[in-house]
């Protein structure tokens, strides 16, 4: 099987584009470096050729880490037989700067006799726009095909891989006018290129900076900004709960067809107990997730993202972290996993360095179950302002705010007061265009996320839920919780938990929650579906209301899990990415004394206001 | 002068690097088209010191204080396109 490379600069198109060639679902994203892995797709039309998309990079030149990871494998790769050739991707929109890259990989194919085709990406907007590129006369001058091709629409897509499959058997010579070492020379080169062969005016520069006046201006931006922020959250709730209500009632319709075909005893309480109360509280909320990857899908495609990022660079910096922290953090709202390979974006090591002691303190979605229950506990479903704001809703925005200002008060500490790795790399981050996001890849990317949020968080919670099913319904068949082996565990444990008020079946969630947090949900729901005999099918909210749980206690719970890193893969992903445990190990220890501090807090305080 | 001084609106010339700039990064920012002898509008200055936005050629970065004062530029030279 022959290779293909895939290289580019970051937002030239290079993964929509790969995704089109390969039918695969990667994530495509509007926003400079988020592309981090070297994925890999055979070509749709030519199975017998695969395409390796390797990270976007601004230079062959590394100057970051993650750069030069992306370098060294791509040379790597050149050195390899089996690559027959290598494609350089161009956004036409942006000439200039795109040549300045595709000139250093031409200098890099010739010193390895790779043959080379350059992708002119975008052609679409050219064209909309009634702008030309002269490619024939860019192609005569560099001496390797140029295709015209546009990843959003599909045009172009049959010839570059034809273009690829042929040109694999060319002798391979380049022109030597383009083999510089000097890198003024090269840039000279681009420019003189793309004045000579690309289109011309500043129509399009000149609708991004109208654009670019509204969303960062000082008013206006803000306001935006928050609007947006403010209009994410409230859709997790108002757009995903009717589908969050279907998947209950098909859980619940599910329940009562077949819990009466088996026959009672053992059998029957597990169906009800452990597959529908545990993993049935847990599947409930996936619509939630979602919706919440596919906006912020559509908020990194359309090139938002990097407005908001200047946005917050400022404010940012207050705390010790950098504008381009910023994207990791919003990340980690989904899942620390991604955040933490987004992070490597950082290209400052103290600023990543500081931008990981925030991560784990982001809301992310494994605390959405948590924190949907304990406010359907504790929150009234009314609203205000003649339906605008909803109380659930404005509790929900609340802990996730109070999570993200734990997360800025810990980097703000720690940068004052730690020393290490003090010498920093300049803030500087390109403004890629404003672009309409392809739905398709965004609607993929968020089914594929949520499925493998289920897929890959299922197998922990099957395991736990069954282990906590049979701790609870042994040795005396479900008669009396008590006096179950869980029981007896759980009345060990209880006087760490009785200061916020809790009793032995939440200090049982939580301990089982340490694996991931969304456990704590089916543990809850398989512990109140054991006590709860035939009536278990409630849901498990109505369930915390009527076990006369104090309010200081559901407000205690929530400042625990938005505080305390209960998350093994998490942590091993941190570990990996910072070469050793010893930073993983701090923070677990430190946040989870900094939850229980700040979760007894909660509680004495809210008990006296309620009292 | 600096290229944080430029105004919204105005453009000028790269002249060089201060000398304290790592040679890693002057080559970084040279090839994103910060280089001696290139011209850089100012297209936007937003309030409070949030960075700026740079136009070089059909490119668009922002950059905060702590690099723009480190790229020293000739006077201005007229609006910006």
């Amino acid at each position: 099987m022959s290779k293909t490379i895939l290289i580019g600069s970051p937002n030239s198109g290079k993964s929509l584009l790969f995704n089109r060639l390969t039918g695969l679902n990667q994530k495509v994203a509007n926003f400079p470096g988020i592309t981090v892995n070297i994925n890999t797709g055979k070509s749709l039309a030519h199975p017998a050729n695969e395409f390796l998309d390797y990270p976007g990079a601004y230079s062959l030149q590394a100057i970051s880490g993650e750069e030069k990871v992306a370098v060294e494998a791509f040379y790597t790769a050149l050195e390899d037989s089996e690559i027959s050739t290598v494609v350089c991707v161009v956004d036409v929109t942006r000439l200039e700067k795109g040549l300045i890259f595709a000139l250093q990989v031409i200098n890099a194919c010739a010193e390895k006799q790779k043959p080379l085709v350059i992708a002119a990406n975008m052609i679409d907007v050219l064209e909309q726009h009634n702008l030309d590129l002269d490619l024939a006369g860019l192609e005569r001058t560099l001496g390797v095909p140029v295709v015209a091709v546009s990843a959003k629409s599909g045009s172009g897509l049959e010839q570059l891989q034809d273009t690829v499959i042929n040109h694999r058997d060319l002798p391979t010579t380049y022109d030597s006018d383009f083999i510089a070492s000097d890198e003024s020379i090269t840039h000279r080169q681009a420019q003189q290129l793309a004045e000579e062969f690309g289109p011309k005016g500043d129509l399009l520069i000149n609708a991004q900076t109208r654009l670019d006046a509204f969303f960062l201006h000082s008013w206006y931006g803000g306001l935006s900004f928050l609007v947006i922020m403010y209009l994410l959250f409230q859709s997790i709730f108002t757009w995903a709960a009717p589908v969050m209500d279907g998947v209950e009632s098909s859980l619940q319709f599910m329940a009562e067809l077949i819990l009466p075909l088996l026959p009672e005893g053992i059998i029957s309480d597990f169906t009800a107990d452990a597959i529908f109360g545990g993993i049935g509280a847990f599947l409930v909320f996936v619509p939630q997730i979602f919706v919440l990857t596919l906006i912020v899908g559509m908020l990194e495609d359309s090139g938002y993202l990097a407005r908001a990022a200047v946005i917050c660079h400022k404010p940012l910096r207050l705390f010790g972290l950098t504008g381009k922290s910023f994207i990791p953090m919003l990340s980690s709202v989904a899942c620390a996993i991604p955040g933490i390979y987004a992070a490597r974006t950082v290209d400052s090591p103290r600023k990543r360095w500081l931008t990981y002691l925030a991560i784990p303190l982001m809301p992310c979605s494994a605390r959405l179950p948590v924190y949907s229950l304990l406010i359907a506990a504790f929150i009234p479903a009314s609203n205000m302002f003649g339906g605008l704001i909803g109380w659930q809703g404005l509790a929900m925005f609340g802990i996730y705010v109070f999570g993200i200002v734990c997360g800025l008060l810990v980097t703000s500490l720690v940068s004052r007061t730690n020393k290490n790795m003090q010498s920093d790399l300049p803030f500087v981050l390109e403004m890629s265009p404003y672009r309409l996001p392809s739905w398709r890849p965004l609607l993929r990317n968020a089914w594929g996320r949520s499925k493998h949020f289920v897929t890959k968080a299922g197998k922990v919670i099957f395991l736990v839920t069954v282990a906590i099913w049979i701790l609870g319904y042994f040795p005396n068949q479900g008669a009396d919780l008590g006096q179950s082996w869980l029981g007896t565990m759980g009345q060990w444990i209880e006087p760490a938990f009785a200061p916020f008020g809790l009793d032995w079946k939440y200090g049982v969630a939580i301990i089982t929650s340490f694996l991931a947090r969304e456990v704590f949900v089916g543990t809850l729901g398989t512990l109140f579906g054991i006590e709860g005999g035939e009536e278990n099918i409630i849901s498990l909210a109505e369930h915390i209301q009527n076990s006369g749980l104090p309010v200081g206690a559901g407000f205690a719970l929530l400042v625990f899990f938005s505080i305390a890193l209960q998350c093994i893969s998490t942590l091993a992903v941190l570990s990996k990415e910072t070469g050793s445990w010893r930073l993983p190990a701090q923070l677990f220890v430190s946040y989870s004394i900094f939850a229980y501090t700040a979760a007894w807090l909660t509680f004495n305080i809210v008990q006296a206001i309620a009292a | 002068m600096t290229l944080w001084d430029l105004k919204q609106g105005t453009s000028a010339t790269v002249q060089s690097f201060v000398s304290t700039l790592e040679s890693r990064y002057k080559t970084r920012l040279s090839e994103l088209g910060f280089h001696p002898g290139e011209s850089i509008s100012c297209v936007l200055s937003p309030s409070l010191g949030a960075p700026k936005l740079y136009r070089v050629n059909n490119s668009v970065y922002s950059l905060d204080d702590s690099v723009a004062s480190l790229i020293e530029v000739g006077s201005a030279a007229g609006n910006a396109a």
